[in-house]
């Protein structure tokens, strides 16, 4: 395949600042396309609180991405368990058990080394009054350089006319390189069909005019989709006002899913008094994620609310603000409903 | 190799603990890793080059033809660390071509019938590189396991009719080293006795 994808390309931008972490996103997602046979573990679209672990876990630290000069980046396969393989409950004793009160909805699994999706939820960082957290979803990149597709021996990973990386199943033999390669760690494995999954981009609703699920379904207006080439929301918070960050650019893929930074207020001093020199989250942990870019972008996010409190307007604000729901959908605004199945 | 016929077994053949195998000869077969220059991907070949691969140096093989049935008895000896995402899997190869060491090659494929741990039953694939594969809608395979004292012996059958004019060669992969595509060590050709009896 092309080093890079000369075809349009579908983008996400992610507003960090309005994401509620209420899993939405994760949830559609996941009752439309992992409701199958040993996909219990698989969630294309996951939302983790930041600064902590993630799914998988520790998944900043398993490689693959490539190197400065391009070359491939070893990696490392996560496994089900640093996902958190996704547990039973007990759900028959709670209901039907007869010891209502006394026993309590619990995983059957075995309390040490228990991890799942979102399993660090509201941990954060740092010390009262100045903890913080902030919510990111992921979902796969779909990156303009696909190290996955890459790595894949078989060719059954491409991207499409629409730039979203899909994987033909027919032709996946199962050999996980892709696993290893991507360095987002946004692929699982399907353990009875014996082939790779991840997030597909929606792509037959895209075909259809509909946007992603995770997008449409977004209570807090915090996503975008549209083509990265074409005028709209995404292009100008990517490209004209460069509020939209990728994450862990370095990784050398070029990933397609960009997201607002998140402001925080000013922490405190001991004796109570606001700190107006600092922010709560730390900008170096925020380099970490975004790249020195964040600097900027952070600075013009934060102008350009002083600008609106003030009594002035912004079209950046007005942008991220998106009073008009189907703003979030770019060109893909046809409603599901209308849809007309076949086949 | 010899390919004797027992045109009555057909049940027991299936079977790789079955005692018809005993009283039969074993070819000894050794096996080398694919090279790692022929490996699909840059990635594989990177994150490779300083991982050992294709770990099963020795096996042995043992061949019967029985009505229009060949059936062909792999064993070797998998090492004591336990499987991790991987499955111990074996392939008996079938082709022509001077191409087995990478598991077929672009121009020219190599059929194999292959066995994984993990899955039921046996795959019929179409080989054109290590890891290159795609499944074949031919005929279909079949395969029965057994492990004893961590010594595998696995029975792969499949129409005799797939094996003529080829010759036939072995891949094993070890799962516990994480080996899957074209991380697998493989013999070269064994020419096939189709009429020995």
């Amino acid at each position: 395949m092309n080093e890079t994808s000369e075809k349009r390309q579908i983008a996400w931008v992610i507003d960090l600042n309005k994401c509620i972490g209420c899993q939405t996103c994760s949830v559609a997602c996941k009752v439309l396309w992992t409701r199958e046979e040993s996909e219990k573990a698989q969630w294309w679209c996951s939302v983790n609180t930041l600064p902590g672990k993630g799914t998988p876990k520790d998944w900043e630290g398993m490689g693959g991405g490539f190197d400065d000069a391009m070359a491939p980046k070893t990696g490392h396969q996560p496994t089900l368990a640093d996902f958190g393989g996704g547990f039973d409950f007990n759900h028959e004793e709670v209901f039907f058990g007869g010891s209502a009160g006394k026993v309590h909805l619990e995983p059957q699994a075995p309390r040490e080394g228990r991890w799942a999706m979102n399993w660090d939820e509201d941990q954060g960082a740092g010390e009262w009054p100045n903890s913080y957290y902030f919510y990111m979803p992921r979902m796969c990149n779909h990156c303009s350089k696909p190290a996955c597709a890459q790595a894949c021996p078989s060719g059954a990973m491409y991207k499409n006319d629409d730039g979203l990386v899909v994987r033909d199943e027919d032709i996946c033999s199962g050999s996980r390189f892709c696993m290893e390669a991507c360095p987002y760690k946004k692929i699982y494995f399907n353990y009875e069909r014996h082939v790779g999954q991840h997030c597909i981009g929606c792509f037959p609703r895209i075909e259809k005019g509909v946007a992603p699920a995770c997008v449409r379904q977004c209570p807090g207006r915090a996503i975008f989709t549209g083509w990265l080439s074409e005028d709209g929301p995404v292009k100008d918070l990517v490209m004209k006002h460069k509020v939209a960050l990728p994450l862990h650019g370095e990784y050398g893929t070029s990933p397609n899913v960009y997201y607002i930074p998140p402001l925080s207020p000013h922490p405190l001093n001991e004796d109570m008094s606001i700190n107006a020199e600092k922010a709560r989250i730390p900008p170096e942990e925020l380099e970490a994620l975004f790249g020195p870019e964040v600097h900027d972008a952070l600075a013009t996010m934060q102008s350009e609310m002083d600008k609106v409190r003030d009594g002035g307007s912004s079209e950046l604000m007005k942008t991220l603000i998106a009073y008009k729901w189907q703003e979030l959908l770019g060109p893909f605004t046809a409603d599901p409903a209308d849809i007309i199945a076949t086949g | 190799m010899k390919v004797d016929r027992m045109d009555n077994e057909a049940a027991d053949l299936k079977d790789p603990a079955s005692a018809v195998w005993s009283g039969l000869t074993a070819e000894n077969i050794t096996l080398a890793p694919v090279p790692l220059a022929a490996q699909p991907t840059e990635y594989i070949r990177v994150s490779r080059a300083d991982l050992p691969y294709g770990e099963t140096a020795d096996a042995s093989a043992t061949a019967v033809g029985s009505g229009d049935q060949l059936y062909v008895r792999l064993e070797w000896q998998d090492d004591e660390r336990p499987n991790g995402e991987f499955a111990d899997a074996a392939a008996v190869i079938l082709g022509s071509g001077d191409n087995i060491a990478t598991l077929g090659s672009d121009d020219i494929p190599v059929k194999l019938w292959y066995w994984a741990e993990d899955r039921e039953g046996a795959l019929n694939l179409s080989s054109r590189g290590p890891g290159v594969v795609r499944k074949n809608p031919g005929a279909s395979i079949s395969a029965a396991a057994s492990l004893d004292d961590n010594r595998w012996a696995v029975v792969l059958s499949g129409p005799a009719k797939e094996v003529s004019d080829s010759q036939m060669g072995v891949a094993i992969w070890n799962g516990s080293n994480d080996e899957r595509a074209g991380l697998a060590a493989v013999s070269g050709w064994l020419s096939l006795d189709m009429e020995a009896s």
